[in-house]
């Protein structure tokens, strides 16, 4: 999934978990530490605070309570929200950032982070709060921890999602596939999809191309010890995108799925015409509204990886150039404490970077609802989960030259290797370029 | 009484000799500042509109800034990398491509589509307002009908299906040259209405003792329109000619809209005006790079439009 398709998958899932969900909410923000410290100065004065696609019906009384509450808590201060739709929300950025006018408190997935920490926009909070690790998973602060630019952790860590693999086992049954024997490994997909394509014409177990994050899934060493260079050229890489193009060549993937993205995945496998769904935590709820057809035939494994299932993460920034800056960092690690946080994902559908917050019943007890169920084996998964997304892999850009070297390869017009080498080539140039 | 003002001479009231005080000096300052003042608000918008980004654009083409970084001076460097980068070999070959197709057809077909609805009848102000509809409409609105028209599973493969003329979907928006093409399309249905609205003006400026003589001298329809309507025409078809050749280099929306905003299946429809997109946006934007490659574009445009003159006024003193 590409950085901007990343963000409109976390968004939009939390817009339809907003619709869908809301047997497990409990109520509104502000219960959080609103006595939080700001580690360098008074707190006081005003901030903005900037969200993508929050102020709805479902999280707009969740977000005035918690400012609400933290305005109360700190008299003289004055948090101001501000929220845009997420899309193109990468220009809004640069727009903002090049104009010098990034808010003081940022939502942001860690590539974006990367670039603007480059640029020194943002905040080390390794350095302006470090006590502040403590306080959240180890994975989720490594993840916010640039090594490519001197280790410095550039957000507070927020939300996590993951998900389970979904199959259509009536596909399975169609084509002779064993539905009790779902895939596990990549090895396994890919020979079921190559059975899959011999037996049924009409059907395809895989929809889309490779993205950064299957790299990881898959066991390929994505960049260098020091997180300056890409690697995911080598024999690993090869390895994965060639099983790709064998499955091509046996007409298991149609020129069409070359060019999808994420979206266009999930339209084939609602429509009954696609195996295999690598979903979030979002896809059940979302399947059983608009799929009923395909929900009554689900089948539900773990996310299919080599190595370590995958997660996304999305953080809080504090702009370097705050003129409230001990406000601003305040605020955010406030918002990204473990009691807003755990309010937060029962609302939204997603799971906690905040340390210990996991272990709450919410995640932990089974009361028989297939949704539950769903959100035990995912919370099970975030544990094991890593971030594979190099945050250094910034742009839309990069993303989509990956999926285009390596549709060339598929169709024959350069070796995989070649294809890779200039997808690394390209990724290391603008890498190096904003140096 | 005639007030008269020809440049260089101050404007006089009452006939008199320009009087040496203040009060008629000021009126000649303002005479002076008068058309620059019509002037001002065009000229502010166009120079810091377009003049000044150009200039900028000029600058960063030989820098290796991006959008957060300022950059340094490299010389060529960002020209000889877009010689030697593949996608824009890709994006050149399409854009110009789409240039030669396009062109022609906005340029002929519209012109006939103008002579069929010409005249008073009943049916051609329906026929005008129809096919003027789809100038008004969005080109995302219209990049999106035609999307789910030329799907695999779409409208046109369920006809071809139907009559029984394919026996698989065509790949209208997979394969590279089917989607290129399929873009050509949209892009002359969408600009059919307007360009026939500009011949129609055209039309109606022909002398209709021309035709009349012509029909005296037995000349069927085709002859007619070879020999009088379309001399009549043929500045407005080198207007035409230019408008449309500027448009088509810098296609966009449309491939963006068919493409679903990516390029299509291995970048093989990438346009120029796509590639400055790719490069000169998001937070990684090479916009050094960006700006040399819409340097070239510029400098290609304007070879075309230099040429596409030069005709014209080959015409003219023919």
């Amino acid at each position: 999934m590409k950085s901007a398709g990343r963000r409109a998958a976390l968004t939009a899932g939390l817009a339809l978990g907003s619709l869908l969900l809301s047997a497990c909410v409990t109520g509104g923000g502000g219960g959080g530490d609103t006595s939080t410290k700001a580690p360098g100065g008074k707190v006081s004065g005003k901030i903005t605070f900037q969200t993508w696609n929050l102020k709805n019906d479902k999280f707009t009384s969740y977000f005035n309570g918690l400012i609400a509450a933290f305005e109360k808590a700190h008299p003289g201060t004055d948090i101001k929200w501000v929220d845009q739709p997420a899309e193109g929300y990468q220009d809004k950025l640069s727009a903002d950032a090049a104009a010098g006018s990034l808010p003081d408190v940022v939502d942001m997935g860690p590539e974006a982070a990367y670039t603007l920490a480059q640029a020194g926009v943002l905040l080390d909070l390794g350095k302006a709060d470090p006590k502040a690790k403590g306080k959240y998973l180890d994975k989720a602060w490594e993840a916010m921890t640039f090594d490519g630019l001197g280790g410095g952790t550039y957000g507070y860590p927020w939300y996590l999602n993951t998900g389970p693999s979904f199959f259509n086992k009536a596909l399975f049954k169609k084509c002779g596939l064993n539905p009790d024997k779902l895939p596990v490994t990549y090895a396994e997909l890919f020979d079921q999809a190559e059975t899959m394509a011999e037996k049924c014409s009409d059907t395809m177990m895989i929809a889309r191309m490779p993205a950064i994050e299957t790299f990881g899934e898959y066991g390929v060493p994505l960049m260098d010890g020091r997180g300056e260079k890409f690697t995911y050229n080598d024999a690993k890489g090869v390895e994965y995108v060639e099983r790709f193009r064998k499955l091509y060549a046996k007409k298991g993937m149609d020129e069409e799925a070359l060019n999808n993205l994420q979206t266009k995945e999930v339209e084939e496998f609602k429509a009954g015409r696609l195996a295999y769904l690598p979903g979030s935590s979002y896809t059940l709820d979302d399947l059983k509204a608009t799929a009923p057809e395909v929900y009554k035939n689900l089948g539900i494994g773990p996310r299919i990886n080599n190595s370590a299932p995958n997660m996304y993460i999305e953080s809080l920034v504090v702009n370097a150039g705050s003129k409230n800056q001990s406000l601003a960092l305040a605020f955010a690690k406030y918002v990204t404490d473990s009691t807003n946080q755990l309010a937060f994902a029962k609302k939204a559908s997603v799971f906690p970077s905040s340390a210990g917050t996991l272990d709450d019943a919410y995640f932990t007890k089974d009361d028989g609802d297939p949704a539950t169920k769903v959100r035990l084996e995912s919370t099970a998964q975030v544990k094991k989960a890593v971030v594979w997304w190099p945050p250094a892999f910034s742009g839309a850009a990069d993303s989509q030259t990956l999926r285009e070297q390596i549709a060339q390869a598929l169709l024959g017009k350069k070796s995989v290797k070649k294809a890779l080498d200039d997808s690394v080539k390209y990724s290391n140039e603008r890498l190096d370029a904003n140096k | 009484m005639t007030i008269e003002a020809r440049p260089g001479t101050p404007l006089k009231r009452g006939g008199g000799r320009p009087s040496r005080r203040g009060g008629t000096v000021l009126a000649t300052h303002r005479w002076i500042l008068t058309p620059w003042l019509f002037l001002l608000p065009g000229l502010t918008v166009i120079v810091l509109m377009v003049m000044v980004p150009f200039a900028n654009t000029l600058g960063l083409a030989f820098t290796d800034s991006t959008l957060l970084r300022q950059g340094q001076y490299v010389g060529w460097e960002n020209f000889h990398r877009m010689f030697a980068d593949e996608r824009f070999t890709t994006a050149l070959l399409n854009s110009t491509l789409y240039t030669v197709c396009v062109v022609p057809c906005m340029v002929v077909l519209p012109l006939i589509l103008a002579t069929l609805v010409s005249g008073a009848g009943r049916l051609s102000g329906f026929f005008r307002t129809t096919m003027y509809l789809p100038v008004v409409m969005s080109p995302v609105v219209v990049g999106l009908i035609w999307t789910n028209m030329l799907d695999k599973r779409g409208l046109v493969n369920a006809l071809f299906d139907t009559l029984h003329l394919v026996t698989e979907p065509v790949p209208f928006l997979s394969d590279r040259w089917l989607l290129l093409f399929s873009a050509m399309f949209v892009t002359v249905w969408t600009g059919l209405g307007y360009y026939m609205v500009i011949y129609l003006a055209a039309l109606a400026n022909i002398d209709q003792s021309l035709y009349d003589a012509a029909a005296m001298d037995g000349a069927g329809v085709v002859r007619t329109f070879l020999n009088v309507t379309v001399p009549g025409v043929r500045s407005t078809m080198t207007l035409i000619a230019v408008l449309s050749s500027v448009a088509a280099f810098r296609v966009f929306g449309e491939i963006y809209v068919l493409t679903g905003g990516t390029g299509g299946v291995g970048g093989g429809d990438l346009t120029m005006t796509m590639l400055i997109q790719r490069e000169g946006t998001g937070l990684q934007a090479r916009t050094g790079y960006a700006g040399a490659i819409s340097l070239f574009m510029f400098v290609v445009l304007g070879a075309l439009l230099l040429v596409q003159l030069a005709v014209q006024r080959r015409q003219r003193s023919s």
